[in-house]
């Protein structure tokens, strides 16, 4: 074998090369159809006007994004959008958090409860905000009712524009509770066991053995977490879809949404704004990956 | 004429309607009534199975009634013609995949489109005029309603066939009015009137709690079009899209001031439920009584009569105040044939079918299964419509208030190609006139700013 000639291994290389190819081509494949060419199709929209039926008809450059900049919808979107992240992903980590380190304690049921704490994963996003719009029903919801009780005015959870946004973001951090909790279950469950041993010999329980400990070595999973709930956070739709409609008074329309409303609801189909949108709303995650990685992951420590 | 005659020749000779028809549709901006319709002899040279695919966006019980009626005729055509209906969701659904049925070349033969996408159909150079299929056949259009035909006439030529029309009604428990020591057969005939009313049907318990409202409707902004209407006032301008194309709104007006004013005031001083935009919901609300008066179409009659555990009264739509001159606008869709892509059979299937669902014997089986009013006024003369109307009374009102409706630009509603559009900022401007972010008259007039570059730029690309 040490005495086969060189050129022998030209072609061996090439079909290494060929067989990788061929493993690869199906991603390749499904990653050309279904990310880039709707990428480089919007990055098109986007810089064109359209016709009646949605079609680009001239190209207009950048005309789209600058519009976007001078417009005041826009902005009242951006904010939306980031008050709405800011309303699912802290209370969603920190929610799911909590519970799990309750659930740290050995007392009876834990497992039933475990599981009970999982089960919104098992929703879809449109039959849980099915159930919210029955929750938060002006007339006959099971939350006016409640206070009706205690004799305290109806809310208008939907319908003022003051706790829309609050009202959509609680039903999603309850959608998203489940993953949370099992992502952090695992974490917690991928902690040695001689590490939190070793800390209750020292004394550690309670907070301080969370603090110190528990928290810590979670890393990881936190920040998995805090990385993927903001992504989801702006790619939100079924439930502001099913409950508001990004109203009363656009106080629910996210970046997202607004795409939607631009390209497909009320007659409209101005795909040269949505794509311009959807631009916006691509950089907007970039850039928040980015910032994350780029701060909270230095502070993450990987056991 | 004689390009459409060129082009009827051709259509002849090929059996195949050309899409170079098109442009004698879209060109032109008027009503579209210079593109032909085939003669009848192309359905009965056609060899075969002329298949007709229907979009539409009927569900539950009225999706039914639409299967059974397009049954009957597929049986009486059997071998000859054969409708397949589809359900594409709802009217902004299925104008959203009808717009990429266009960019793909493969639109329906006859599709159901929304009142308020009127204008765009026109505009989109698609479809043949109900009017043309008329006129080649001697067809008599004189059974329609007056009122429903004015809505989907241009230049007082038919663009579509009107298939399922509402009316808008006010709705009244008459426990409440009881209770409340009012006579409910006088209901309230204006705005200030029903205002009045609603502070007195308004009812709250021991502990401040309201146990009902004396008004509440959906913020749909149809209701804010109906009451302009009745003032008489225009929604848009070229008298309501119905002389010329229209290129601005008119809603931002006094009167439509007055109107959201008057609504938001109710909703702020507790006397009206504000439930949302969902219809659903201010149903439920009048059904569950916490609503004492509410504005809805007559096609939830029959359900409200139904789930009601009291008596539900109708009144005529209110006025604005009382000299008005003006009535209701009606809803609900109508029916497009095809022309470029479909042959001549298809066109003419397409016809027959539209002709056949707007009889009196059809449109009576329709009224009665869903609630629609009837499209055609001989309909009301067929015995089962006559028994419906003795079991629900109430659907009196709409009959006599359409009667009593003068054909009008104002009655006849606005066609603007970005209706859906201002009807939603309509519906925007009374949110924010109900949350106090801004008096009626700001909200509106900022609605008709914000639609305006819309409408030029939807104008600008139909040139």
């Amino acid at each position: 074998m040490p005495t086969a000639p060189p050129p022998a291994a030209r072609p061996r290389r090439l079909g290494e090369h060929g067989l990788a190819w061929a493993f690869l081509l199906p991603s390749v494949v499904v990653l050309v159809l279904f990310v880039a060419y709707p990428l480089g199709r919007t990055l098109y929209l986007s810089a064109h006007a359209n016709d009646l039926f949605g079609a680009p008809s001239r190209y207009v450059g950048w005309k789209h994004y600058a519009d976007l900049l001078a417009s005041a919808e826009f902005r009242d979107t951006l904010l939306t959008t980031a008050l709405f992240v800011l309303f699912t992903v802290v209370p969603g980590v920190l929610g799911a958090l909590a519970l799990v380190l309750l659930l740290e304690n050995r007392i009876r049921g834990v497992r039933l409860l475990r599981s009970a704490f999982a089960l919104p994963f098992a929703f879809s996003v449109a039959s849980a905000s099915v159930v919210f719009s029955v929750f938060y029903n002006p007339a006959s919801g099971v939350l006016n009712g409640l206070l009706s009780r205690l004799h305290l005015g109806p809310v208008g959870w939907l319908t003022d524009s003051r706790y829309a946004l609050l009202s959509v973001a609680a039903a999603t951090v309850w959608m998203n509770l489940g993953y949370n909790v099992l992502v952090l279950s695992a974490g917690i469950g991928s902690i040695p066991d001689e590490i939190t041993e070793a800390a209750r010999l020292d004394g550690a329980s309670g907070l301080r053995l969370a603090r110190s400990v528990t928290v810590p070595l979670l890393g990881p999973s936190l920040f998995f977490l805090v990385v993927v709930s903001t992504v989801n956070a702006l790619q939100s739709f079924g439930q502001i879809h099913v409950l508001t409609r990004g109203g009363p008074d656009g106080a629910t329309r996210t970046l997202v949404y607004s795409v939607y409303q631009k390209a497909f609801a009320y007659g409209s189909s101005d795909f040269g704004t949505a794509s311009a949108q959807a631009v916006v709303l691509l950089v907007v995650v970039l850039a928040c990956t980015a910032l994350q990685f780029g701060v909270l992951e230095r502070k993450v420590h990987y056991a | 004429m004689k390009k459409s005659a060129r082009a009827l020749a051709a259509l002849l000779v090929s059996g195949l309607a050309l899409t170079a028809c098109s442009s004698g549709g879209s060109g032109s901006g008027g009503s579209g009534s210079d593109a032909a319709a085939p003669a009848a002899s192309a359905l009965d040279q056609a060899s075969g199975v002329t298949t007709v695919e229907f979009w539409h966006s009927m569900t539950g019980k009225n999706a039914e009634a639409l299967t059974a009626l397009v049954d009957a005729f597929n049986a009486a055509h059997r071998g000859k013609i054969e409708v397949k209906p589809v359900f594409q969701g709802s009217y902004d659904d299925l104008v959203a995949k009808y717009k990429a049925s266009v960019q793909q070349k493969a639109t329906p033969a006859l599709v159901q489109v929304y009142d308020i996408g009127t204008r765009f159909m026109i505009d989109s150079g698609q479809t043949v005029p109900a009017q043309a299929f008329a006129d080649r056949d001697g067809y008599p259009l004189d059974d329609l309603q007056p009122n429903i035909r004015n809505y989907y006439s241009v230049g007082g030529r038919l663009a579509s066939m009107p298939f399922n029309s509402s009316v808008p009604l006010l709705y009244l428990n008459t426990d409440a009015f009881a209770e409340a020591g009012l006579d409910p057969a006088k209901p309230p005939a204006t705005l200030a009137e029903l205002g009045d009313l609603a502070r007195k049907l308004t009812k709250k318990d021991g502990s401040g709690q309201t146990v009902r409202y004396g008004f509440g409707a959906a913020v749909y902004g149809w209701f804010v079009e109906e009451l302009l209407a009745e003032s008489g006032s225009l929604y848009c301008d070229a008298d309501n899209g119905r002389t010329g194309k229209a290129s601005k709104v008119a809603f931002d007006s006094a009167k439509g001031a007055e109107i959201v004013q008057w609504w938001a005031d109710l909703v702020k001083g507790g006397y009206a439920a504000n439930t949302g935009w969902q219809t659903t919901d201010a149903q439920a609300a009048f059904k569950a009584g916490t609503v004492a008066m509410h504005l809805e179409s007559t096609g939830v009659l029959r359900g409200y009569t139904e789930a009601a555990k009291f008596t539900v009264g109708t009144a005529p739509f209110p006025r604005t105040a009382a000299g008005d001159q003006g009535g209701p606008v009606i809803g609900g869709a109508s029916l497009w044939i095809s022309g470029p892509g479909h042959s001549a059979a298809q066109q003419r299937a397409a016809w027959e079918l539209e002709k056949f669902l707007t009889a009196p014997d059809q449109q009576a089986a329709w009224h009665t299964g869903t609630g629609y009013f009837p499209v055609n006024t001989k309909a009301l003369d067929v015995a089962a419509d006559q028994q419906w109307v003795a079991k629900y009374p109430q659907f009196k009102t709409a009959i006599d208030q359409m009667a009593a409706t003068k054909p009008t630009p104002a009655t006849a509603g606005c066609l603007l190609g970005v209706m859906p559009q201002a009807r939603k900022g309509v519906e925007t401007a009374v949110e924010q006139t109900v949350s106090g972010a801004k008096s009626a008259q700001q909200a509106l007039a900022d609605a008709a700013k914000e639609l305006q570059p819309a409408i030029d730029a939807y104008n600008s690309a139909v040139g």
